[in-house]
């Protein structure tokens, strides 16, 4: 009798544990009605330091009242693995944030992305080729990151070095991170990413990471580890243990100079203004240049950086096609540029306008030469579109790590990294 | 029981032997079914979260899969392109140069820990814990803390290491050479406790008789250990170096979270080259011909073991 009664408690746990490890019920599906207010999700991130995406969506909403946009969060470092996974279970977004662009051709290839060439791109709009593959555009860039110079003007004063003009040659940066050196700040600082000095070597000699032949990047390593031994900046292996953030470097005064993108510009003015920044003078200046030629204000200096963007997902409701679309055409547009200037983001779009909007933000530096430098630059990408970018950004990730804690020869490196080309991509 | 049936039977003859058939097989049913009904809610959820997915991996390792639904077969490609893989062949040897110097390092230190800790003396229970917080430590903040103890100029060990005479002391984790040692120091010392409570177990079957008979004898200390602690726990060492081997072939998150493989690809292991290759650069198919190859290593030297085991015991 025990046995029975054990037997058939033990049956209707077992029961009880798989219906309750079954998933709770499944939404209903609406039926399409024309009237009816839209919701479309939208991927971000970082949502609490990352404001574009809630005023994008609030800005669009003001003008059609009758759509709503979403937000979903994902992880800032993990983006691109969340989203995959999502789009892989079928509970995606309905418009993907394209993060970064060594991605695009995953989702693109991966059935993900819908065609959006009939989107209407205001002109002059940068970053456009980069979602572009075989003709057809499968997103459209919302903000267009570039890098350039930010300079602690207080610094520069305290050591009597006179400001970056625009027309400086990296012999000019090397010379300037030297006379900036002091017992309590650096010259310089420099940050962990490839992206520091190979971004640089391969916009400024028109090198593509795709051609396998990495030979450009020979002198900018030997100018950054120059400055790295001399003691201009914080050498690589210091600010791997430590794990150094840029933001606190530049911004609680331990270094005068450093190359960033220009998101850069809206955290600084936001940590300023809360304090976890110094409160001190800062401008931005155009990139060193290779040499004199793209150097100046006369000349357009080159730089590097990729844009952000959004797509619509491929599985999207056929009724929210036309409103995700109009979506995209709004964040590109100059409505939506001049909605981002204000919070201190660089849209795609940099026409006069936006300009004057971006730097009157409270806190925004006001000299012409930040103006000059944040809308006038050759900004070329640093991951061109293709499905091998992420396999040889990855190889050149591993020659950066090499290089930069001096356990590898830049010579040796280089030839590492061409060879795994070779064999792993082909 | 059986005695009590067989006394009966002989004593009492005319009664029924043993239970006709059907019962029989009706008491072996409900014994078969009370059993399956305690594995099931753990099986269910292993059979779809683990099995299932190992038995997919099997078959997508053939394919180009995408992850989004398209795998076409291509056959033994993927396998043939793994053999030409340089990065493969890097991750391959580094896992297996890692397991070298794990499994020994790990086994001497536990079971020397356990040694030590297997007595009754007050505040051993203390130590035991201590000795097992490692193990139950956020990876990720075993990894800050020993990146900045590994600091080549500013870090505490390199500090010590000066200060006894070492001129020009390792660079740890900025260099190609003592990155791998780095790692493996951090995970001995992550490890060590855990398998020391095993061990601890595995002491307590020693039969106190047979130490106390050695020692009539007059075996020393060490002669001890040999000939009467080591023998009486060799199930228990099989099993801590079945897991430790499975282990040390598994390793993933210390060194993603130490080094990602750096610098350079001097401690690039096969999960994070599967990981890599996966989610970073989305060839999944790829990644499960790869993930199989780790399996097989896995098993192969699993396998190994257990037969070494087998005639050992014999």
């Amino acid at each position: 009798m025990n046995r029975k009664i054990l037997a058939a408690g033990s049956i209707a746990a077992v029961a009880a544990l798989t219906l309750a490890g079954c998933s709770g019920s499944t939404d209903a599906g609406e039926s399409a009605d024309p009237d009816a207010p839209i919701t479309l999700t939208l991927s971000g991130w970082s949502l609490d330091t990352t404001p574009e995406f809630q005023t994008l969506a609030d800005a669009f909403h003001e003008e059609n009242p009758n759509v709503t946009i979403e937000l979903k969060e994902y992880d800032a470092a993990e983006y691109n693995t969340l989203v995959t996974a999502d789009l892989a279970a079928g509970s995606g977004p309905d418009i993907i944030t394209q993060k970064e662009v060594k991605y695009v051709t995953t989702f693109q290839e991966g059935g993900q992305l819908l065609d959006v060439s009939d989107v209407k791109l205001p002109d002059g709009i940068g970053g456009a080729e980069s979602y572009t593959v075989d003709g057809t555009a499968y997103a459209v860039p919302y903000r267009q990151d570039s890098w350039v110079l930010f300079y602690d003007k207080d610094l520069f004063d305290a050591a009597g070095v006179a400001y970056p003009d625009g027309s400086w040659t990296w012999d000019d940066y090397a010379a300037a991170a030297k006379a900036l050196t002091t017992d309590t700040s650096k010259g310089a600082y420099l940050h962990r990413w490839q992206s520091t000095v190979q971004g640089f070597a391969n916009a400024q000699t028109g090198t593509s990471v795709l051609d396998g032949d990495y030979s450009n990047l020979k002198q900018y390593y030997d100018n950054t580890l120059a400055l790295q031994d001399a003691g201009y900046q914080v050498d690589f292996n210091t600010s791997t243990a430590n794990q150094l953030t840029y933001q606190g470097e530049f911004g609680t005064q331990k270094a005068a100079m450093m190359l960033m993108g220009t998101w850069y510009t809206a955290t600084l003015i936001a940590q300023q203004a809360s304090g976890d920044a110094n409160d001190f003078e800062w401008g931005i200046a155009p990139a060193p240049q290779l040499d004199a030629k793209t150097a100046g204000t006369d000349n357009t200096p080159v730089t590097f950086g990729d844009p952000t963007g959004f797509g619509i997902n491929a599985n999207i409701d056929s009724a929210k096609v036309d409103a995700a679309k109009k979506f995209l055409e709004f964040a590109a547009s100059e409505e939506g540029a001049q909605a981002l200037a204000a919070i201190g983001i660089t849209p795609a779009l940099t026409n006069d306008a936006v300009v004057d909007t971006y730097f009157s933000v409270d806190g925004a530096p006001s000299d012409d030469l930040s103006k000059f430098a944040w809308s006038t630059h050759e900004v070329l990408p640093e991951n061109p579109t293709s499905s091998k970018t992420a396999t040889i950004q990855g190889i050149l990730g591993d020659l950066h790590t090499a290089v930069m804690s001096g356990s590898a020869s830049i010579d040796d490196a280089i030839k590492t990294a061409e060879d795994r080309v070779k064999n792993e991509v082909g | 029981m059986t005695t009590t049936e067989a006394t009966r039977r002989g004593t009492a003859p005319q009664q029924r032997p043993t239970p006709p058939r059907r019962r029989r097989s009706a008491l072996r049913r409900r014994n078969a079914l009370i059993g399956w009904s305690f594995i099931l809610p753990n099986f269910i959820g292993f059979g779809f979260l683990t099995l299932l997915p190992v038995l997919i991996l099997f078959y997508m390792a053939f394919t180009n899969w995408n992850v989004f639904g398209k795998a076409d077969w291509v056959g033994i490609a993927n396998f043939q392109r793994l053999l030409g893989d340089g990065s493969f062949h890097i991750a391959f040897w580094n896992t297996l140069y890692y397991s070298v110097m794990h499994i020994p390092l790990t086994i001497v230190v536990s079971l020397g820990l356990a040694l030590l800790l297997n007595n009754k003396l007050r505040g051993v229970a203390f130590f035991r814990t201590a000795a097992f917080f490692p193990y139950i430590t956020s990876i990720v903040a075993i990894a800050v803390v020993w990146n900045l103890l590994f600091s080549p100029d500013y870090g505490p060990i390199n500090e010590i290491l000066r200060a006894i005479g070492i001129s020009s002391p390792p660079g740890w984790l900025t260099s190609s050479e003592w990155a791998m040692p780095a790692v493996v120091i951090v995970s001995t010392w992550r490890d060590m406790g855990y398998y020391m409570i095993l061990f601890l177990a595995g002491l307590q079957t020693v039969p106190r008789e047979l130490h106390e008979a050695a020692r009539v004898d007059g075996a020393n200390v060490w002669e001890r250990f040999v000939n009467v602690t080591l023998p009486s726990l060799r199930p228990t060492m099989f099993f801590v170096t079945v897991m430790l081997t499975i282990n040390s072939f598994k390793i993933f998150d210390l060194i993603l979270v130490m080094t990602d493989g750096g610098p350079g690809q001097s401690t690039l292991v096969l999960s994070q080259f599967i990981y890599k290759k996966g989610f970073e650069e989305s060839q999944f198919g790829y990644a499960s011909a790869a993930a199989v190859a780790l399996f097989f290593l896995c098993i192969l030297v699993t396998i190994g073991q257990f037969l070494w085991n087998k005639k050992r015991s014999a």
